[in-house]
């Protein structure tokens, strides 16, 4: 097949795709979901000054609740700030007093729903709900048309993966668009950091995608799938976090408590396994979340000790994805139907 | 034109089977040629090996042994499987695209621009009666409307070789009609077809040749008439020796 060929065979998995998420109500579900989340920023009002300080400037202010800020004649010969300022969801049915400005309010609700509800809740549902797409379409029944067709397994396989890449990525970018986009015509601030987190949430999907993706052409079973990337996302969870745990508990390395072999084997496993725990520390940096919320002390010690590599653990993660891909694609090449 | 459009040479085909794996001879030494321009049907009892020399023939299952030509090449040039039209004896198309969308989906698949699959298509949906529900998710169709469309896909790249596995299995008689010309017309064309069939009849009336599968083995190959016309009886009656074993025969 010539290149355009391919291309046109990748567009047709792709709309494919989009078509069976749509059969099967997942694509409805997922946007249910983006919906709700759209709503919820569009019946935000924040009733607080937009910054407390210029760029680059550092704000004098006071919690409204300080002792120091019941003397507000002095405060404001001081030059300092009293935050009064208040945030309302639901369309007023829930009032919250602001910690700081109207910016901060705005930054704090995007780093909610990028850290806690995309990154871990909608990332497992994600791998969930697409778990069925490719041993659905991988069926001796469903296939053995396709597989006589000129097109080639490894342009099948990566098709329908890309396809559900393609799937995911719409919704991303349906959810953290919404979202950015009702937020800022509410209150007026559009914080573009936010965005960082759709390409950021789609490589961490098809990190975990392509495990799935390994199992359903070795399985054609849709629950092996869903439990199987489960457990994977957790182990590598469990592999990253404690090598973290460990090496904040290493400093300085004289006194540690653990063997050198286990600190190799560790080292062995975080490297060569995906990492979710980074993932998480570098959206949690790409979204500037410092100034709202206080990183876990684990990683905060393996930061400030240099041993966090964020780049080196990303390139880790997506070669371990491309071997995995490449393994998936050798696999369904070489199966007999 | 190339005087075999498919050719089998001394193949064999082992599956594993079982928890232990243990492999299975679907295929022992199977010899066999397909001629350019002719029918050939394929018959025999269950588990002969039929649909796997037809999987062997698609790449979509590998041979243990021999070699294999499809249209002239050998069997791992999947450029070949542009001019091969396919029916699956058990398909199923996806349920969530509509004719028209399944049409232009397996149109780029077989590499087809989408301008001729468009044209192709609105004739073929004509021909197997879907044209006026051409835009209806395909779960809506009936078993032989399924079947219908799936003998469109077959004809969509306007194949030199068909393989219509059981194609008329639990087809009405409509649908069973436009199989038959199908495949009358592709001989008419100069074109030709391999039908794997247990429905003897059709096969005694569209094959110019006849192969015999038994237990993986090859026990009988060649025109039609050499095996009815000697005693003037049925392909039914004829080919009924063959599907039992010698040993079996002793006591009939």
């Amino acid at each position: 097949m010539t290149l355009v060929q391919q291309f046109r065979t990748v567009t047709w998995l792709v709309r494919d795709t989009f078509r069976q998420s749509l059969a099967h109500g997942i694509f409805w579900v997922l946007a249910i979901v983006s919906v709700v989340c759209i709503t919820l920023c569009a019946s935000v009002t924040v009733n607080a000054p937009a910054a407390l300080a210029d760029p680059g400037e550092n704000a004098d202010f006071l919690p409204r609740n300080d002792p120091d800020a019941r003397d507000r004649e002095r405060a404001a010969k001081s030059g300092v700030t009293i935050v009064e300022g208040t945030m309302t969801l639901g369309f007023g049915a829930i009032e919250l007093p602001v910690a700081r400005d109207a910016r901060r309010a705005v930054h704090f609700l995007q780093l909610l729903l990028a850290c806690g509800v995309a990154d871990t809740c909608g990332l497992l549902l994600a791998l969930v709900w697409t778990a069925g797409f490719l041993p659905s379409f991988l069926d001796g029944r469903n296939i053995a048309v396709l597989l006589a067709k000129p097109a080639s397994r490894w342009l099948l396989a990566c098709g329908k993966f890309v396809g559900v890449l393609g799937f995911v990525l719409a919704h991303a970018v349906f959810f953290v668009g919404g979202t950015w986009l009702a937020l800022g015509l509410k209150t007026g601030i559009w914080d573009a950091i936010y965005l960082w987190s759709v390409p950021l949430l789609l490589v961490h999907f098809a990190i975990f995608f392509s495990f799935s993706m390994l199992l359903a052409v070795s399985t054609r079973s849709t629950v092996i799938c869903i439990f199987g990337s489960i457990v994977f996302w957790l182990v590598c969870w469990g592999m990253n976090f404690g090598r973290h745990a460990v090496l904040a508990e290493s400093y300085p390395p004289a006194e540690s408590r653990f063997s050198g072999r286990a600190v190799a084997l560790l080292e062995a496993g975080y490297w060569t396994l995906p990492k979710p725990a980074d993932l998480g520390i570098v959206l949690y940096d790409a979204l500037e979340a410092a100034d709202s919320f206080t990183q876990n002390g684990v990683f905060q010690i393996v930061k400030d000790h240099g041993d966090f590599h964020p780049w080196c653990s990303l390139a880790a993660s997506l070669a371990f994805m491309f071997v995995l891909l490449a393994a998936s694609s050798r696999q369904f090449a070489t199966l007999d139907y | 034109m190339r005087d075999a459009v498919a050719h089998f040479v001394h193949v064999s085909k082992r599956y594993p089977a079982g928890l232990l794996r243990r492999p299975i001879l679907a295929l022992d030494n199977v010899t066999l040629r397909v001629p350019s321009g002719e029918i050939v049907g394929l018959v025999g009892p269950n588990r002969a090996g039929k649909s796997t020399l037809v999987k062997l023939l698609l790449t979509i299952c590998r041979p243990t042994a021999g070699q294999i030509t499809r249209l002239g090449r050998p069997w791992r040039d999947r450029g070949t499987l542009a001019g091969v039209g396919y029916i699956h004896e058990s398909q199923s198309l996806p349920r969530h695209l509509t004719a028209w969308g399944l049409l232009e989906y397996y149109g780029a698949v077989s590499g087809l621009p989408g301008r001729t699959v468009r044209q192709r298509a609105t004739k073929l949906l004509d021909r197997v009666g879907l044209a006026d529900r051409d835009r209806e998710p395909i779960a809506r169709y009936s078993k032989g409307m399924v079947q219908r469309l799936a003998l469109a896909q077959a004809l969509l790249n306007e194949p030199e070789l068909l393989v219509f596995d059981e194609p008329t299995e639990g087809m009405d008689l409509v649908a069973r009609r436009m199989v038959f010309d199908a495949l009358i017309e592709q001989r008419r064309q100069g074109r030709s077809a391999l039908l794997v069939s247990h429905a003897l009849a059709d096969v005694e009336f569209l094959c110019d040749r006849v192969a015999v599968l038994r237990e993986g083995r090859l026990v009988f190959f060649g025109p039609t008439p050499e095996l009815t016309a000697g005693d003037g009886v049925s392909l039914e009656r004829a080919v009924e020796p063959l599907y039992h074993r010698e040993e079996e025969l002793v006591g009939v």
